[in-house]
């Protein structure tokens, strides 16, 4: 049997972080919970589709209420509109391609957490991650993929501060998601059927184009139209605007150029978005910057497992140069869509060592 | 340790002798009290005497007692009514009134009314000197509660009002906290308009009166079918009114002991908490207060989780403060008296009530201190 602590368990109203207190409450921990309101709903016209809207905090509250323990809502919407919202339109902007949930995480919520723990002499904290604590040979505390290999979120956890792992509690690393709804179903928890948030919280609409033209004007550089250039040098064509390009796409280019073109890069500075055929979207080397390690910081010549989006899989690289700010890693096999912006989170096996945002791909 | 509720500024727990004056009213007593028959008379007799009621604890007329839906509306009903009864007459009310009469006067001064906010000093005390600077007959109202629901201070209500009476402005006062605790006359007191409310004292939420001398003009906010002699439009809300008129009787009835009783272990909590939390400051200390209220201030401890750590530890309380887009705003009340944002954002107000015991007291006496000493300890930036 596990020690008994106090646990603050972040609930978003979702299906996942309900389980996942419902489980701690089970295992005999004194928990809290909170959701944290992240952004401000009256902005938000219609029903909020997103996880952390203000249904979510009514779930929140209501499952709360059937596990018999205490809800609070905490407001960090200054820090969140600071650290990632403000974040995620700068980085469009600058032409790069942001992961939000990374910034929150890394940036606001279990910086939060693990703060607003401390005053209320919480010694854990938990949140619904699809994610697992191991031990490492020293005896140090690991971050690891959870078990459901479709939902794990471990790349989305690679800017925790390191102080946070010895705290850290993911109830649901070793289950998977139709375990977790079946769990939620027998607990009769009303958010069990509750669909799965994909969208970016604050991004109601789905389409996060809308922010940046809410947040930046329509009318703004990354915005408007401007040069199509191929990788060559040749301008064949307009684009709408290159913030609304992510490399690899090939959506939104227009026909009649006589092969198929993908979106490679982008130059802010002369709006040019740069196209080019399908190998050319392919990378072998990139920088990683923005650096944050759990443990000791990989050296020139280990070799790791680098993965550089979501749903990407993690792929052998070796570390070719690197100091404190930035490291450089060259793949074994050339890669798809390295996107400057993205997370670049290293791997051992399923262990996360830490990461960085992709500063360069060439 | 057993949780301790110590909230009762903000609501009170009904009493059973209320509840129990109610029943029939949801029960077989069901008439409407405008209607002529048998039923509809039964009804309007026990209006009556709970009017009634009200109106002698108060030193009033029955006709002068008009019930309202709680105490937010008795304000507006003074206020705006007032404003609107003078075609845009100015307001003058102290800049810590509760937010019930301060966004009644803000929503007179967007209908045109010129508005007028007396300052308060240290203690939250009103100016009297400000308000005899602006007071003139194109006032419609001067408003000033009778004791302030956050830190307690009481304020001049005889001399305010008096002042008023000399310059023939009419006067009223949000009385929601003071009444059934204070010894509350209309018939030694020249105020015009009071409000009250039932759930503060023991008796229903949903039910308040405003006291409205003879004489006194008012525009209804409510329009409809002529109750309450036309200021509060709607079937009258007969067990509110029987389960008002009855907590108002206990509560006068037992208001002396309950003060002395409650003032010795107040100013015991407050003498407790001074000696063992550092830095601890008491708001309004040098004010005369409501002997159930007790505000402090622990500067360096996270007001936003204060309230959340004290619940968490079985301490129910208020702050003044209220949560906003991006923070906490620190009470109103507390920065008008002139306190900075470093000492007014982390303010605790305990209030204590007729439920209290002393065993209770010493509980939070034992628990606050450390409680303050880990939240300022990881506070910090």
């Amino acid at each position: 049997m596990q020690e008994k602590r106090t646990v603050l368990v972040a609930m978003s109203g979702g299906v996942d972080s309900s389980v996942a207190a419902a489980l701690l409450v089970e295992q005999g921990h004194r928990v809290i919970g909170v959701t944290m309101k992240t952004f401000c709903y009256s902005e938000v016209e219609g029903p909020s589709q997103t996880c952390c809207g203000l249904d979510g905090i009514m779930d929140a509250r209501s499952v709360a209420d059937r596990l018999g323990i205490p809800h609070y809502v905490f407001d960090v919407e200054r820090d969140f509109t600071r650290d990632v919202i403000d974040d995620f339109v700068s980085e469009y902007a600058a032409g790069r391609t942001p992961n939000p949930c990374v910034r929150c995480n890394g940036n606001t919520k279990f910086r939060d957490l693990l703060k607003r723990g401390e005053m209320l002499g919480c010694d854990a904290i938990a949140t619904g991650h699809y994610a697992r604590m191991g031990v490492g040979e020293a005896g140090d505390p690991v971050l690891r993929r959870g078990i459901d290999r479709e939902k794990d979120q471990a790349y989305f956890l690679w800017g925790l501060p390191p102080e946070l792992l010895p705290k850290l509690l993911f109830p649901l690393g070793a289950l998977t998601k139709p375990e977790v709804r079946e769990r939620a179903r027998a607990l009769g928890l009303r958010t069990a059927d509750k669909p799965e948030s994909q969208e970016i919280c604050f991004v109601p609409t789905g389409n996060y184009v809308d922010v940046l033209e809410d947040r930046l004007g329509a009318d703004h550089p990354s915005l408007a139209p401007g040069p199509l250039v191929s990788s060559t040098g040749e301008t064949i064509g307009e684009h709408e605007g290159y913030a609304r390009y992510t490399i690899g796409q090939r959506r939104g280019i227009g026909g009649g150029h006589g092969r198929r073109l993908y979106v490679i890069g982008a130059r802010p500075e002369t709006r040019e978005v740069i196209v080019g055929d399908f190998d050319e979207i392919f990378r072998d080397e990139l920088e990683v910057g923005e650096l944050n390690w759990f443990g000791q910081p990989p050296r020139e010549g280990d070799e790791v497992e680098l993965q550089i989006r979501h749903r990407a899989v993690a792929a052998p690289a070796h570390v070719l140069a690197g100091d404190g700010d930035s490291i450089r890693f060259r793949f074994e096999e050339p890669q798809r869509a390295v996107a400057p912006g993205q997370s670049a989170v290293v791997f051992r096996g399923d262990s996360v060592l830490g990461g960085g945002r992709i500063a360069r791909n060439d | 340790m057993e949780p301790v509720y110590l909230d009762y500024a903000a609501t009170t727990p009904v009493r059973a002798e209320v509840r129990e004056a109610m029943l029939p009213f949801l029960g077989e007593t069901f008439g409407n009290a405008s209607s002529v028959h048998r039923w509809g008379r039964d009804a309007k007799l026990k209006l009556e005497e709970a009017r009634g009621k009200i109106a002698s604890l108060l030193g009033a007329r029955p006709m002068e007692i008009v019930f309202t839906r709680g105490g937010t509306e008795a304000d507006n009903l003074a206020v705006l009514g007032r404003s609107r009864e003078m075609r845009g007459g100015g307001v003058v009310c102290s800049a810590i009134e509760h937010r019930a009469v301060l966004m009644a006067a803000k929503a007179a001064e967007a209908e045109g009314a010129p508005l007028h906010l007396l300052p308060v000093d240290a203690d939250g005390v009103v100016d009297q000197e400000a308000l005899t600077d602006v007071l003139s007959p194109s006032l419609a109202v001067v408003s000033v509660m009778w004791a302030n629901n956050e830190v307690g201070t009481i304020q001049p209500i005889g001399s305010l009002a008096q002042r008023c009476v000399e310059a023939g402005v009419v006067f009223h006062s949000d009385a929601v906290q003071a009444f059934g605790k204070l010894d509350v006359r209309m018939d030694e007191t020249p105020v015009d308009l009071l409000s009250m409310s039932a759930h503060k004292i023991g008796g229903p939420k949903g039910t308040g009166a405003l006291f409205v001398r003879k004489g006194t003009r008012l525009a209804p906010l409510i329009h409809g079918g002529g109750h309450e002699r036309g200021l509060r439009a709607g079937t009258e809300d007969v067990a509110g009114a029987v389960g008002f008129s009855v907590a108002a009787e206990l509560a006068m009835r037992e208001r002396k002991a309950q003060c002395s009783r409650l003032t010795v272990l107040r100013d015991r909590l407050q003498a407790a908490l001074v000696e063992r939390v550092p830095d601890l400051v008491v708001n309004a200390a040098g004010a005369e207060r409501l002997p159930t209220i007790l505000n402090v201030s622990v500067p360096g401890a996270n007001s936003e989780m204060l309230l959340v750590m004290l619940d968490l530890e079985g301490i129910a309380v208020s702050s003044g403060s209220a949560c906003s887009s991006g923070g906490v705003n620190p009470s109103h009340v507390l920065t008008t008296m002139g306190l900075s944002a470093d000492i007014a954002g982390p303010s605790v107000r305990f209030s204590l009530g007729r439920e209290t015991t002393e065993g209770q007291i010493d509980a939070v006496i034992a628990a606050f201190p450390p409680l303050m000493e880990r939240l300022r300890s990881t506070s910090g930036v």
